[in-house]
């Protein structure tokens, strides 16, 4: 059931439990947890943390605690699919819900007891009423009672009786058939589409701010979430406009104190500002050419795969005015006079070009000197570390260092605590201070390596849209487009990773749509394949919607696969949180693409 | 010359750093308590012959032994009541249970038991029927609860009201401090800043 009050019905209920936190590999999910967890510490509630990345585990997580906790904390995930089912749980069992997936599966809408939704009941939310779907079970026991009477003593006196009782009674085996179709009908149309709805971290940034325990961090973390829904294009542009107003809202309640100049905050602290910046990512950490060379927006628009989209390029520099030798440098080693009205300018001159949309409203943060974000920056920086392809590392591992990245402190190791123990004696001060400092590592420096890899990643993304598009890599199978990433692509790697193949893949249709001629092309969906795992002989196949100004990102394909793996009984794994990314082994791939073809025809 | 021994104790004591405990030094001890002796001896039979015979001259002989003497007894009890406080720190730092590696240089085992017992009696005396653990939290803590992080798997771990969390690989869990400052150190849990 939904929850009406969240602070009565979920914190108060957990106040004084110890909680199981369940969350799914995605950047809204992290933020949303440190949120939770922050919460967490202010009020000293014992708390579990397991990291899950599917279903599987989020079974085997449930196995291994059920026995000790009874509150579990489930964070985008568990939404979309009837959870007591899938997990049957002890009656004792209570789960919070707070998930971005829709539609809610309607078994967890309507069960009273053990499920709460820590969801806004939106509008786009629609689930069917209760009576159309669920129906007492009385009324057959009443038909069946009937039934065993009349067919065990048929006399003379009973067949006036008869026919009137077998009318009603055929009467109502139709209208319990028509309820059924209806009823089925129904919910297929629910359950057809898949999409999202309000971040997570908007939520539990809420419940803080009706405690009024909310902070500046989790108001950045609340804006690092909704962020991530944007990026990866989870979220219509309206609903992100209007998300961004209701944060611009508490951020200027945030900001109050900066303006007063005598008591000014120092320069160490955190301070988030609205801004109206351009769409090139990771403009402020990298070159600005390399940043437009490798926005999916400027390159699309430009079309950098050709030689003629390059030559554009240069004549947008050159209409700005931009020097190439300033352009190509770092950017905070540009000159500050370009610097100054840089994104003016560059507004300017891309209306010119057909870019309409090259500034987006978003966030940025600055904290001492050095350190300046914008909320993009971090989604990219937090998605590189996530989904690094590293061999050592483990999904947990690289869970827990892009869990890391999110916090601004330095980072204090076990080692420092050891020794601080056993200092109990004077040490000359020095000597103290630099065992403190030699062993500690600052968060910042995992950020700025998660940048790092997000340029390699971006960089990867722009060589392998270019490839395909010019090899024509891209078929039209009918009903949707396909592509199949050969095994020795370079980079193949990071794209076995679900977030960076939908991102290849959002990039690839951007790009296609811009590039093809054909007209009806351009409105088709794309579905995207993908090596996961060479020794296993797995692949990872990923459906994203048709590429749209006005798109509503409501994905089919998730019902899709799982009928096409039914009818040709591939061996498939659904075992991501998202139904529209699948595991297949290699061999399945023309038959399931085949059942996928007839199906959506 | 004299007391060159004694200092060598102490040297040896002040060269391992706070903390340390070095092997108790028997043979040194013994040296400079023979020397000790004979310096007495010395002095003894000095002061005899000078109250027998009246001889003022070996008066500042006498002075000077007894000065060494005097040297000797201070630097061999500085050397005993060091090694007694570096002991005593170790039941602070480690517990009543010492580390195998701690306990092989001690010699004082007789001290160091007495001295955890009347530790002991002391702390179930305070704080009325249960007594109060106070080589707990040295300093203050910022919090009851700290956030750790486990490192490897370690299991099930049970916690005083009972309730057991199971520690696996790079889960992160909000425990009460004392519990985990044991896992701390031995390296299974990390304390997490954020």
């Amino acid at each position: 059931m939904f929850i009406a009050d969240i602070r009565k019905d979920f914190y108060e209920v957990v106040a004084n439990q110890r909680v199981v936190l369940l969350v799914a590999p995605d950047i809204d999910a992290l933020c949303a947890c440190k949120i939770l967890q922050a919460l967490f510490h202010c009020d000293q509630i014992q708390y579990t943390l397991v990291p899950v990345t599917g279903w599987q585990e989020l079974g085997t997580a449930f196995l291994e605690h059920k026995e000790q906790f009874r509150y579990f904390v489930l964070i985008n995930c568990g939404a979309n699919v009837d959870l007591l089912e899938m997990l049957q749980p002890d009656d004792d069992s209570i789960f919070f819900i707070c998930d971005t997936h829709r539609p809610v599966d309607v078994v967890n809408v309507y069960n009273d007891t053990q499920i709460k939704l820590l969801i806004k009941q939106d509008d786009d939310l629609s689930v069917p009423s209760y009576d159309d779907i669920f129906r007492d079970e009385d009324e057959e026991g009443e038909d069946s009672g009937n039934e065993s009477d009349e067919g065990s003593e048929p006399s003379g006196k009973r067949r006036r009786f008869d026919e009137g009782a077998v009318e009603r009674r055929i009467e109502r085996q139709r209208a319990k058939r028509e309820w059924e179709a209806r009823r089925r009908e129904i919910l297929f149309d629910y359950e057809q589409y898949e999409y999202h709805g309000t971040s997570a971290a908007m939520m539990f940034f809420e419940l803080a701010w009706v405690l009024t325990k909310d902070t500046k961090d989790m108001l950045w973390w609340a804006i690092i979430g909704l962020t991530d829904q944007w990026v990866h294009d989870k979220i219509t542009n309206m609903k992100y406009v209007t998300d961004i107003a209701t944060m611009q809202r508490h951020v200027s309640r945030h900001n109050h104190r900066n303006e007063d100049e005598e008591n000014s905050l120092s320069i160490d602290c955190m301070r988030i500002s609205f801004e109206y910046d351009l769409r090139l990512t990771l403009y402020q950490h990298w070159s600005l050419y390399e940043s437009i060379y490798n926005s999916c927006y400027t390159s699309c628009s430009f079309k950098l795969w050709t030689l003629n989209g390059q030559k554009k390029l240069q004549e947008f520099l050159a209409d700005m005015g931009l020097p190439l030798k300033q352009v190509r440098q770092k950017f905070n080693s540009m000159d500050m006079s370009i610097k100054e009205n840089l994104r003016d300018v560059i507004e300017e001159s891309s209306n010119k070009y057909g870019m309409k949309d090259i500034r987006i409203q978003t966030f940025g943060v600055h904290f001492g000197f050095k350190n300046r974000f914008l909320a993009s920056d971090m989604v990219h920086a937090t998605a590189a570390l996530l989904e690094s392809a590293e061999k050592d590392d483990s999904e947990t591992d690289n869970f827990i260092k892009a869990l890391d990245a999110l916090s601004r402190c330095a980072k204090e190791t076990k080692f420092t605590l050891q020794r601080l123990n056993l200092l109990t004696f004077p040490l000359k001060m020095s000597s103290f201070f630099f065992l403190l400092f030699s062993l500690c590592r600052s968060n910042i420096d995992r950020l700025h390596s998660g940048i790092a890899l997000a340029k390699k990643k971006l960089i990867a993304i722009q060589q392998t849209v270019a490839s395909c598009i010019c090899t024509n890599l891209i078929l039209s199978q009918g009903p949707f487009l396909y592509c199949y990433l050969m095994e020795g692509t370079p980079d193949v790697k990071l794209f076995s990773k679900p977030m960076a193949l939908t991102l290849l893949c959002k990039y690839l249709l951007k790009a296609f749509v811009h590039s093809t001629r054909n007209k009806r092309c351009k409105l088709l969906p794309l579905v995207m394949a993908a090596p996961k795992d060479v020794e296993k002989g797995t692949v990872i196949v990923v459906g994203i919607p048709p590429e749209s100004e006005t798109s509503d990102k409501k994905n089919f394909f998730g019902r899709a696969f799982e009928k096409a793996a039914e009818s040709t009984s591939s061996r498939t794994l659904h075992d991501h949180f998202d139904t529209s990314i699948i595991e297949l082994k290699t061999e399945d791939r023309s038959k399931f693409l085949d059942a996928l073809i007839t199906l959506l025809s | 010359m004299f007391c060159e021994k004694a200092i060598e104790l102490i040297r040896e004591l002040h060269r391992m750093s706070d903390g340390q405990l070095p092997a108790f030094n028997e043979d040194g001890l013994r040296q400079v308590l023979q020397e000790m002796e004979a310096l007495y001896e010395q002095n003894q039979s000095d002061v005899n012959e000078a109250k027998s015979e009246g001889r003022a001259k070996l008066i500042p002989s006498i002075k000077l032994r007894h000065c060494c003497l005097l040297r000797n007894q201070r630097c061999v009890t500085a050397y005993l009541y060091d090694r007694l406080l570096r002991i005593r720190a170790l039941r602070w730092e480690y517990g009543s249970v010492l580390p195998a590696n701690v306990r092989f240089h001690m010699c004082a085992e007789e001290w160091f038991s007495q001295y955890k017992k009347s530790l002991a009696s002391f702390m179930r005396s305070l704080g009325g029927n249960e007594g109060l653990d106070i080589t707990q939290d040295m300093k203050p803590p910022k919090s009851l609860y700290i956030e750790v992080r486990c490192l490897k798997d370690h299991g099930e771990f049970e916690i005083d009201d009972g309730t057991v969390i199971l520690l696996k690989k790079n889960s992160q869990h909000f425990l009460p401090r004392w519990k985990c400052e044991q896992l701390i150190r031995q390296g299974v849990l990390e304390h997490v800043v954020s």
